[in-house]
């Protein structure tokens, strides 16, 4: 089986641990060796947020306890890149409106 | 043990937790100190014939409200902290036992508990340091009143650092602290017992 490279993950965290300290938590995860994190809505209690994680043989599972361990619960894989090529998503004409 | 450490720190650099445990710290240590006066003033005025006995009775009051600044902060945070999680939980719908977010509160709640109880200890401690000198360096009635100018300095240092924490005249805020040991101190001779 391909290693994963990128992941994209569609999550809800509470507002603490502040997205820095978030970040650096799910950085810890030994598979992950960069990631980024982008802020989509802001509610009361809670952030929806956008990870992005790349590494050689990214491991979904412990990315996703590193999210459970700092209070946050995955809602979707929005997106995985496995192999070594570089693979673009392509539009298809189900996106023409 | 480095880990811990780190952890530790992160808790003490947190605002909230600073927050709390400054509360609990100053009331607690204000409650404390006026404590110390009183039974400073209360016992000079009984008749209580050494500084050492003072400093005994003094002593005994320290572990209790030391003990009580711990446990009752203890429980009060063991209950806010659980209604923070549940409110958490209801946003997330998720359980967020064994989460970093519980074992942080569970050490913000361990200093907050510390901090409430030291506040108490330090208040009635220091006062009655100046007992411990009576009869081999002061009188009682020095050394009593040495006690009542501890403890209004130390009330005017909690109230300085709360001036100055919150950018207001900290000499006004230290006084303003510090006036409530003189009137425990006048409030023991004039009232009766």
């Amino acid at each position: 089986m391909a290693d994963v490279t990128r992941l994209v993950l569609d999550l809800l965290k509470p507002h603490d641990p502040d997205l820095v300290e978030f970040s650096n938590g799910v950085a810890e995860s030994p598979s992950v060796e960069g990631l980024n994190t982008t802020l989509i809505e802001t509610d009361r209690e809670v952030q929806n947020v956008k990870l992005t994680v790349e590494g050689d043989a990214v491991d979904a599972a412990e990315v996703e306890a590193a999210v459970e361990d700092l209070g946050g619960t995955v809602h979707s894989i929005d997106e995985v890149t496995v192999g070594d090529r570089p693979v673009q998503e392509r539009p298809t004409p189900q996106d023409r409106r | 043990m480095s880990r811990r450490l780190d952890d530790l720190r992160e808790l003490l650099a947190d605002e909230d937790v600073r927050s709390i445990s400054r509360r609990y710290f100053v009331s607690n240590g204000f409650d404390g100190t006026l404590t110390s006066v009183g039974v400073v003033v209360g016992s000079y005025l009984s008749g209580v014939p050494d500084g050492l006995t003072v400093f005994k009775i003094g002593v005994g009051a320290a572990i209790g409200l030391g003990t009580s600044g711990v446990w009752s902060v203890w429980e009060i945070e063991r209950a806010e902290k659980r209604l923070e999680i549940l409110r958490l939980e209801r946003a997330m719908l998720t359980d967020l036992d064994d989460t970093e977010i519980q074992r942080r509160q569970h050490g913000a709640r361990r200093i907050n508990a510390v901090m409430s109880g030291l506040g108490p200890v330090l208040g009635v401690l220091l006062p009655l340091v100046p007992l411990l000198f009576e009869g081999s360096v002061v009188t009682l009635r020095t050394a009593t009143l040495a006690s009542v100018g501890v403890g209004v300095g130390l009330l005017f240092t909690f109230g300085a650092y709360l001036g100055d924490l919150s950018e207001q005249n900290w000499v006004v805020s230290g006084l303003r602290m510090g006036l409530a040991g003189v009137v425990v101190a006048l409030l023991n001779l004039v009232l009766p017992g």
